[in-house]
């Protein structure tokens, strides 16, 4: 466990040529040349304005990509990220208000209830011993069917007062969105990266038999790691619920696929056991950033798909192949 | 030893077969009593039609589970079959009344496959890449490139090939028999013997002799050809082309190659469980149509039995040694 821990966590002796090897590090300078480039290649782009969209966008990437970042360390991946997305921001109108003028009680049902959804997904992979990727999957599946049951086709608007001050405010000009998430990203790099918890989680995603032999009881860690994969996913669809004001069946879908290329992006080996929340900060923001540039370029939206999916693959070669030399 | 070696290997191959199909045993008899309710239900299922329309809502879901399953025997797994669907409906959808004819169609479509499933194999094997993020990433690529060829939906499929795939005819079940013995053939051949080898044990298998990397690549390219297969069919049962008409195929292969029993590490599981998972999702469907659950409360049954299914061997089996 602290083998793995000091790996993650603390420079060897040499930096300068450790701090080059450091894949969140490598992320956040790729990010930073995109934008000054970008910033003088097109007018406007650099602007304090735009970045600050960019970022607030990068938010909602961020935030569901916390709970993948915790599953894919775990050795799991979780599939049902985008239905649980679209369950929050759907859930939250449907909960009646209760009388509660600030808006909190509705959100933090449907944060529980995201929680509890990922809970159930842990509980099929420690105990029933499902494939991560059956059990999201087949729980993407059953939400899906649930929602439109519940929620039906028509997007439905939440009066909900705390919601409208996350999607909108801007305290000293940054949005309140973006303050959620670095608060956020900071318990999530504690968590993973100085406590007994997430030692455990590197230790199963590298080796879940030896852990467990060790007396590690890995079942109730992976039921927890699950549980925070369900609460960010929330949180996010929550967040995405006060940015646009409305809830519809189907918002949350892209954020699945997303989150994974986030998190590869940013380091973290897609078997499991190595990687960093601080590598999947840079990755969440390299999307959004990747996206903005491509519609910048007024492309078909053919062209968009292809160019998009090129530069992900393009900069896999950058951050994902030393993933198979475990 | 007074067996020649022909009849010896001949009374090997049934219990042989006998072993392999221990483990999808429970789905072939939960297969037959989700078929038997559905001709309980429907009794003209045997007729020509009933068993022609049946046989067309399950080919194209039978394709790309092999073309999963494949892919899951070498120890990957694809998240651009649905991508690669598309791009096989639009190319039949837009060849097929040019130039080019029926046949000229085919051919680029089967090109199309080949070459992407070639392509995305070599990223995986030679630069190592975990399949799941290539995979994922083509997804994008092919999907734009179904776009560019068709924007929306439109293109056409010339009526008399229609009619013989997708009309009031068996092709499709015959096609499936068909792909079902090409793929028995295969894994007679070289290529296909490596296939389980280099998906059980690739370090293994490779100092052994054999040909990982050229079995690896050769798996996603049938995976491709039998993806862009489906889309060609697709294309036929509707008569057009639709660029994000394969999007639920990647899932739903996903699903039916592990309902077979093919696991996710590469090397267990057979091809006939892959076809008889697609069979079981396709007649739950069918099922839940003829008992007249509305179509969104199947995901939720859809999502149940997956999950069932699945727990059940880990539930019944606790007893058993671990």
């Amino acid at each position: 466990m602290s083998a793995t821990e000091s790996e993650t966590t603390r420079f060897p002796p040499r930096r300068i040529s450790a701090l080059l090897r450091n894949r969140a590090f490598l992320t956040f300078i790729i990010v930073a040349l995109v934008w000054v480039v970008a910033g003088f290649a097109k007018p406007g782009f650099g602007s304090f304005g735009h970045l600050r969209y960019l970022l607030e966008l990068a938010a909602v990437i961020g935030l569901v990509a916390i709970g993948q970042t915790f599953v894919v360390i775990a050795g799991g991946i979780d599939l049902s990220v985008g239905a649980i997305v679209t369950v929050s921001a759907v859930g939250v109108p449907l909960v009646a208000d209760l009388g509660d003028p600030t808006g909190t009680v509705p959100v933090l049902i449907v944060l529980a209830a995201a929680s509890g959804i990922g809970l159930l997904n842990g509980l099929g992979v420690a105990y029933l011993r499902v494939h991560p990727m059956i059990m999201t999957l087949a729980m993407a599946t059953f939400l899906q069917g649930v929602l439109i049951l519940v929620a039906g086709g028509s997007a439905v608007s939440a009066q909900n007062p705390l919601l409208h001050w996350f999607g909108n405010a801007r305290p000293i000009g940054i949005p309140a969105g973006v303050y959620l998430w670095v608060v956020v990203s900071a318990i999530t790099l504690v968590v993973l990266h100085a406590t007994p918890f997430g030692a455990r989680i590197f230790a199963i995603g590298a080796n879940p038999l030896a852990t467990a032999l060790s007396g590690v009881n890995t079942r109730t860690t992976t039921m927890a790691v699950y549980a925070i994969g369900g609460l960010t996913a929330g949180l996010a669809g929550v967040l995405l619920l006060g940015m646009n004001g409305q809830g519809y069946v189907g918002i949350g879908d892209p954020y699945l696929l997303a989150s994974i290329a986030a998190v590869v992006l940013g380091g973290t080996s897609i078997l499991g056991g190595s990687g960093t929340y601080a590598g999947t900060i840079p990755g969440a923001i390299l999307l959004v950033t990747i996206t903005a540039l491509i519609t910048v370029v007024n492309a078909s939206p053919g062209w968009r798909s292809i160019l998009f999916g090129s530069l992900i693959l393009a900069l896999l070669l950058f951050s994902g192949r030393e993933s198979r030399g475990r | 030893m007074s067996h020649t070696p022909d009849t010896r290997s001949q009374r090997l191959y049934w219990p042989v077969q006998m072993q392999r199909n221990r483990g999808v045993r429970g789905l072939f008899v939960v297969v037959a009593a989700f078929l038997a309710l559905y001709v309980y239900l429907f009794p003209g299922l045997f007729s020509i039609g009933g068993v022609s329309k049946f046989a067309q809502s399950w080919f194209p879901l039978a394709l790309v589970s092999m073309s999963q399953a494949i892919l899951m025997l070498t120890g990957g797994i694809s998240l651009s079959i649905g991508a690669t669907v598309s791009l096989g409906a639009v190319i039949a959808a837009t060849t097929m009344t040019g130039p080019l004819g029926v046949v000229g169609g085919i051919a680029a479509v089967a090109v199309a496959g080949l070459g992407i499933g070639a392509i995305s194999g070599a990223i995986v094997v030679r630069l190592k890449l975990p399949a799941i993020v290539v995979t994922l990433a083509a997804s994008f690529i092919i999907g734009g490139a179904a776009l560019l060829i068709l924007p929306r939906p439109g293109g056409a499929i010339p009526i008399w090939f229609s009619d013989l795939l997708a009309g009031n005819t068996p092709a499709a079940l015959i096609l499936l028999i068909v792909t079902a013995l090409l793929w028995k053939l295969y894994l007679a051949t070289p290529l296909g013997l490596s296939l389980y080898a280099s998906g059980e044990n690739p370090v293994g298998a490779y100092r052994g002799g054999v040909p990982v990397d050229r079995s690896l690549i050769a798996a996603y390219a049938i995976s491709g050809l039998l993806a862009a297969a489906a889309g060609l069919f697709v294309a036929a049962q509707t008569g057009s082309g639709d660029p994000v008409i394969g999007t639920a195929f990647t899932l739903n292969s996903i699903a039916a190659a592990v309902l077979g029993g093919v696991g996710f590490l590469g090397g267990r599981g057979t091809m006939r469980g892959a076809i008889a998972g697609s069979l079981l999702l396709s007649v739950m469907i069918n099922v839940m149509f003829f008992l007249g659950f509305p179509p969104v409360a199947q995901y939720v049954a859809q999502g149940l039995i997956i999950i069932g299914a699945v727990a059940l061997p880990e539930i019944t089996g606790r007893r058993g040694p671990r």
